[in-house]
C-alpha cells in the first residue's frame, strides 16, 4: 500500500509541474473568461484571440471556459483575480450574477474588459458590445424587402426560429425584426417556435410547423444553425425551394452561416461582430499606456451577409 | 439462521453502548486514511503552486483557502446528505434539480412579495417556502422508496425529471434576477453569500452530521440497513422511517444549498445544478463511502469534497485547460477509490 501511496505522489507531482506554464519570460498575462467553449460563436471569438495575441508576441493568453455555468465562472475569475493579470476579459455568461466578481476584480485593480454581454452595474474599465436589436431591425427590413420582391407588394407568410427565452440576445433579435415587421400587416408570423439555439431542435420543430402551415415564404432563425435546421426539415419534405432561410451571427469557417450563405442554404445572415478585435486593440493600450483611459463603451455594428458578399467575409472571417 | 453483523448487532442494541467502542469498531487506521489523502493533495497543491509577485505561494494566500472553501459549500452540503443516503445503499439523482427549484423559489419569493411585508419576514418566508418545498420533494422520495419499494435510482431519477419541470414552470423558464439595491432580495443576496454565511454553513451542518452519524441511534440504525437490510428487517429496525428521514433531510439540505446558491449568484435559475448530483456522489465515493451501502464516514465526505477543490485550484492556478481538467479529475476519483480498496484488503 505504501508503494501505490508513493507512486500516487511521484506521479501527480510530475504531471502537475509539467502542467505549469514554462515560460517566464517578461510577457503580459492576459487571462479571459469565456463562459461557454461549447458555442460556435464563442469558440470562435477564442481563435481569433488567439490568433491576435499572438501576432502581437507580447502577451501570455490564459483561457478558461466556463461551460455554460456561472457559479463555475464566478470560480475561474476568483482565481484569476488571484493570480493578478495584467488584463482580465470577461464574456460574463449571465448578466446579474457575474456583476459582483467582476467588481472585485476591479477592486483589486485589474483592468476588466467586459466582452458582448452587459453586466447588471458598471464593474468594467470598458464594455465592447454589439447591438442585437439593430440585427433584428436588418432581419425584418431584409424579410419585408425580400418578400416585397417575391409578391410584388409587402405580404406573405414568416415562421421564426427563436433561441433560449430570457435571454437578452434573442429578445433583441426578436424585438428588432418585430418593430420593423409592425408596419406591414400584410406579413404574418404564422408561427414561433422555441428552438433554444440548436440546429436538432430547430429541425424537429419546423417539421412539425411544416405539417401543420401549407404556406411559408420565409423562416427567420434567430441564428445560423436554427435557419439551417429548419432548411434541413424543409428539404426532407421537398419543400425547401418555396421558402426563403435566414439567420444570424455570420461566423466563417466550413461550419458557419457565411459558407451556409454561400451554399444556398441561407438566403442571408447578419454578421454579429465577434468584439474580439476591438478588445485585443484596446486590451493592447490599456497594457502599453498606463495614461490610456478607454471609452466607457464601445458599440458594434452588424453587417448584412448575402451571397453577393459572402465570398469576402468568409476570407475575413475565417481563421 | 442469519448471522447479524457487528454494526447490526450494534444498531439493536442501540444507544446502551458507549461512544468509545464506536471508534474501536472503526479502525483508525481508517480515519488516518482519509485525512493522510488530504494531507497528500495539500502536499502536492504547495509544490505546485504557483508563486505572487512577493513570492509567496498564491494557494495559502487567505483568501484563496477561502474561495475553495466557499467554491465548494454547496456541493459539500449535498454531500453531506448524499453520504447518509448512500449508506443505506441507496442514491438521490434529483439533488441538483431541488437545488433548482429552492434557488428560483427563493428568487421568487424575494422579488414577488407583497408590499407591506419588512424585509427581515419577506426573507424568513422566502427561506422557509424555499427549504419546505425541498424537503417535502426529498419526504416524498423517502415515502415512495421505502413504502412501494421502488428503487432509488428510478425514484429519484423520476424526481429529477418533474422537479427540473416544476421549477421551469414556476418561472417560465427565466431567470430570476436579484438586484443589488436596498431591497429585501438585495440584503438577502448580500448576507447569505458572505463567506462567513456560507463556509459557515457548511462547517456546522458537518459537524452536526458527524455526530449524528457517529454518536446516535439513528445513524447506527442507517448503517445497518446499508450494511443488510435483509438482517435489519428481521431484527425490527425501523427501515421505512430511517429511509424515509434520510431522503427527506437530504432534500432539505440540497434546498439549502438552493438557497446559498441563489444568494451568490444573484438570481434564482430553474436550469442550474446541472450535474451537482454527480459531482455530490464522487465526494462521497473519494471519501471512502461504499456505494454498496453500509460502511463511510462524514469525515470522509469532507475530506473528498475538500481534496477536489483544492486540486481544481490548483490545477486553474497553473492555468492548465479545463479539458485536461475533466481527465485529471476523472483520474483521481478511480485513483483514489482504488487506493482506500487497498486499505480494505490490507486489514
Amino acid at each position: 500500500m505504501k508503494i501505490r501511496f508513493v507512486a500516487l505522489i511521484v506521479v501527480l507531482a510530475i504531471g502537475l509541474s509539467a502542467c505549469r506554464s514554462g515560460s517566464t519570460s517578461k510577457k503580459y498575462f492576459v487571462a479571459f473568461s469565456q463562459c461557454n467553449n461549447a458555442e460556435p460563436y464563442r469558440a470562435a471569438q477564442n481563435q481569433l484571440m488567439e490568433k491576435l495575441f499572438k501576432e502581437k508576441g507580447d502577451v501570455q493568453l490564459v483561457i478558461a471556459d466556463g461551460q455554460q455555468d456561472n457559479s463555475k465562472q464566478i470560480a475561474q475569475i476568483e482565481t484569476f483575480i488571484r493570480q493578478k493579470p495584467d488584463l482580465l476579459i470577461v464574456a460574463p455568461n449571465e448578466r446579474t450574477p457575474l456583476t459582483d466578481v467582476m467588481g472585485r476584480a476591479i477592486a483589486a485593480g485589474i483592468p476588466v474588459i467586459c466582452l458582448e454581454r452587459d453586466i447588471t452595474q458598471e464593474n468594467y474599465t470598458t464594455f465592447i458590445g454589439a447591438d442585437n436589436l439593430a440585427i433584428g431591425k436588418m432581419a425584418g427590413q431584409f424579410m419585408v424587402d425580400s418578400l416585397t420582391h417575391k409578391f410584388g407588394k409587402p405580404r406573405g407568410k414568416i415562421v421564426e426560429m427563436r433561441g433560449l427565452l430570457g435571454v437578452e440576445a434573442e429578445m433583441e433579435r426578436y424585438n428588432g425584426a418585430h418593430d420593423v415587421l409592425k408596419a406591414t400587416p400584410q406579413i404574418q408570423v404564422v408561427h414561433e417556435a422555441v428552438a433554444d439555439w440548436l440546429q436538432d431542435n430547430a429541425r424537429a420543430r419546423m417539421l412539425e410547423i411544416l405539417r401543420a402551415q401549407p404556406e411559408i415564404d420565409m423562416v427567420y432563425g434567430h441564428n445560423d444553425p436554427m435557419g439551417a435546421g429548419a432548411y434541413l426539415a424543409a428539404r426532407e419534405l421537398g419543400r425547401e425551394k418555396q421558402m426563403q432561410f435566414i439567420g444570424v451571427d455570420g461566423l466563417g469557417g466550413t461550419a458557419g452561416g457565411i459558407k451556409k450563405v454561400m451554399d444556398g442554404v441561407l438566403a442571408a445572415t447578419f454578421y454579429y461582430p465577434l468584439c474580439v478585435d476591438k478588445a485585443v486593440e484596446v486590451g493592447e493600450r490599456i497594457l502599453h499606456d498606463p495614461a490610456f483611459h478607454p471609452d466607457k463603451k464601445y458599440t458594434l455594428q452588424p453587417k448584412l451577409i448575402t451571397p453577393e458578399n459572402a465570398g469576402e467575409m468568409y476570407g475575413k472571417l475565417t481563421f | 439462521m442469519m448471522q447479524l453483523s457487528p454494526k447490526l448487532a450494534k444498531a439493536q442494541t442501540g444507544s446502551a453502548q458507549s461512544a468509545g467502542s464506536e471508534v474501536s469498531a472503526r479502525p483508525i487506521r481508517k480515519r488516518l486514511q482519509n485525512i493522510f489523502g488530504l494531507f497528500l493533495v495539500v502536499v502536492i497543491a504547495l509544490i505546485a503552486s504557483p508563486h505572487s509577485p512577493r513570492g509567496d505561494l498564491i494557494f495559502l494566500e487567505a483568501g484563496n483557502i477561502t474561495d475553495v472553501l466557499r467554491q465548494v459549500s454547496e456541493i459539500g452540503i449535498i454531500s453531506l446528505g448524499m453520504t447518509f443516503v448512500i449508506l443505506t445503499g441507496g442514491i438521490d439523482l434529483s439533488v441538483g434539480t431541488v437545488l433548482a427549484l429552492a434557488s428560483s423559489l427563493v428568487a421568487l419569493v424575494l422579488t414577488r412579495a407583497p408590499l407591506g411585508m419588512s424585509s427581515a419576514m419577506i426573507v424568513a418566508a422566502a427561506l422557509f417556502i424555499s427549504v419546505a418545498a425541498a424537503t417535502l420533494t426529498g419526504f416524498t422520495n423517502g415515502y415512495i422508496i421505502a413504502r412501494l419499494r421502488i428503487q432509488p435510482f428510478i425514484v429519484t431519477l423520476a424526481m429529477m425529471i418533474g422537479v427540473r419541470g416544476l421549477a421551469r414552470w414556476l418561472t417560465s423558464n427565466t431567470n430570476i434576477d436579484i438586484g443589488f439595491g436596498m431591497d429585501a432580495a438585495s440584503v438577502f443576496a448580500r448576507s447569505f453569500s458572505t463567506k462567513t454565511i456560507v463556509i459557515g454553513s457548511y462547517v456546522l451542518v458537518a459537524i452536526a452530521l458527524a455526530a449524528v452519524l457517529s454518536k446516535t441511534v439513528f445513524g447506527r440504525y442507517v448503517r445497518a440497513v446499508g450494511d443488510n437490510e435483509k438482517a435489519a428487517r428481521y431484527a425490527g429496525l425501523p427501515i421505512s422511517r430511517t429511509k424515509t428521514l434520510v431522503y427527506t433531510m437530504t432534500g432539505l439540505l440540497a434546498g439549502y444549498a438552493g438557497v446559498l446558491h441563489a444568494a451568490q449568484n444573484h438570481q434564482g435559475n430553474p436550469n442550474s445544478g446541472v450535474a451537482y448530483e454527480l459531482d455530490a456522489i464522487a465526494a462521497v465515493v473519494i471519501g471512502g463511502t461504499s456505494l454498496m451501502g453500509g460502511s463511510g464516514s462524514i469525515s470522509g465526505t469532507v475530506v473528498g469534497t475538500l481534496i477536489i477543490g483544492v486540486l481544481t485550484n490548483i490545477l486553474r492556478l497553473n492555468n492548465v485547460d479545463s479539458n485536461v481538467e475533466m481527465m485529471i479529475k476523472a483520474t483521481i476519483i478511480l485513483v483514489a477509490v482504488w487506493v482506500q480498496r487497498a486499505g480494505k484488503d490490507a486489514t
